[in-house]
């Protein structure tokens, strides 16, 4: 059981990570506005895919998603238990496959990898094919969307873009917003 | 803003996205965000990232802590408000899932909820007309 209810306000917890503390605590930009898109998921393609392609062709490589709830014909997803080799604080576990599962709700984040390719960081709640209720980090990749289309509101981030880079202080690649254009 | 509006006319303005660092409070970093860009009153537009432990509230003024790390936010909603007294106010809720996939939900407690590996959020400006405002 993880969960307890209590009278108290618990006292929240302060990890200690592996590498160095940066003092700066809230990395952000902003522009002047965003533009926003309805997108429809097609059947059978991948929520990565189906994400990222026709963003692209819209000029859009860096939004902030909310997924609406939908089918899926496959869906993968894991969790983050502490990481037992302490390279990390956590580490996501292998993939737990949901079966045909139901998306509640998701949000998804889009921009670069390390490599300059597109990359989704994916959260979202499930209801999986054996009725049971769960929820973790979403593997975009393998989930394929079912027999009908999946809404997705879309807020593009404009003037700035998001980048998968290293982070000294939790000792895993992140997504961080750069000012400077990484394409031409 | 201390009474109450009904109808609230208003125009979408900027929009900022942050990664809130590990240990930081998810409530009153997303008030800090809007602090740093001069956000009045703004809307969470995506939200995701992980927490140390959660900490929901109850109707009846309990706490539900869910214990990490880490517990993931699997789903966030809410606005943040600038109020007469010179302050300003995030209203958070959503769902976590933690370390087994099992699922809560409710109202984060401001100040309880430390931030794990990361937050990334997206928050919209939200500019209530003068009519509005006036009423």
């Amino acid at each position: 059981m993880t969960a307890a209810l209590s009278t108290l306000r618990p006292r929240p917890r302060t990890l200690i990570h592996p590498g160095r503390f940066n003092p700066v605590r809230i990395q952000s930009l902003h522009s002047a506005n965003g533009r926003h898109v309805r997108l429809a998921l097609m059947p059978g393609t991948s929520l990565f895919d189906g994400l990222v392609t026709p963003l692209a062709e819209l000029g859009i490589r860096n939004a902030s998603t909310t997924i609406l709830g939908g089918y899926f014909q496959q869906l993968h997803y894991c969790v983050a238990p502490p990481d037992p080799t302490g390279k990390a604080v956590i580490a996501y576990t292998k993939p737990i496959d949901a079966g045909s599962a139901f998306m509640i709700f998701g949000n998804a984040t889009i921009g670069t990898d390390m490599k300059g390719k597109p990359l989704v960081h994916c959260h979202a709640a499930l209801r999986c094919q054996d009725g049971r209720v769960k929820g973790g980090h979403i593997l975009t990749d393998t989930c394929l969307v079912g027999p009908d289309p999946i809404h997705v509101l879309v807020t593009s981030l404009e003037g700035f873009e998001l980048r998968q880079a290293f982070d000294p202080e939790t000792n895993i690649p992140l997504l961080q917003p750069y000012q400077e254009p990484f394409y031409d | 803003m201390t009474e109450p509006v009904t109808v609230e006319v208003g125009t979408m303005g900027r929009v900022a996205y942050a990664r809130i660092a590990p240990n930081e409070d998810l409530v009153q970093g997303v008030e800090k965000l809007c602090l740093a860009h001069g956000f009045r009153n703004a809307f969470v537009r995506g939200a995701l990232g992980s927490l140390v432990d959660a900490c929901l509230g109850t109707r009846d003024g309990k706490f539900i802590q869910i214990k990490g790390p880490a517990v993931e936010i699997v789903s966030l909603a809410g606005e943040v408000r600038s109020d007469v007294d010179g302050s300003i106010t995030a209203s958070l809720s959503g769902v976590v899932a933690d370390t087994n996939g099992d699922v809560y939900g409710g109202p984060f407690v401001a100040g309880s909820n430390t931030v794990c590996m990361t937050f990334e959020v997206t928050i919209e400006e939200w500019l209530p007309s003068e009519k509005s405002i006036a009423a």
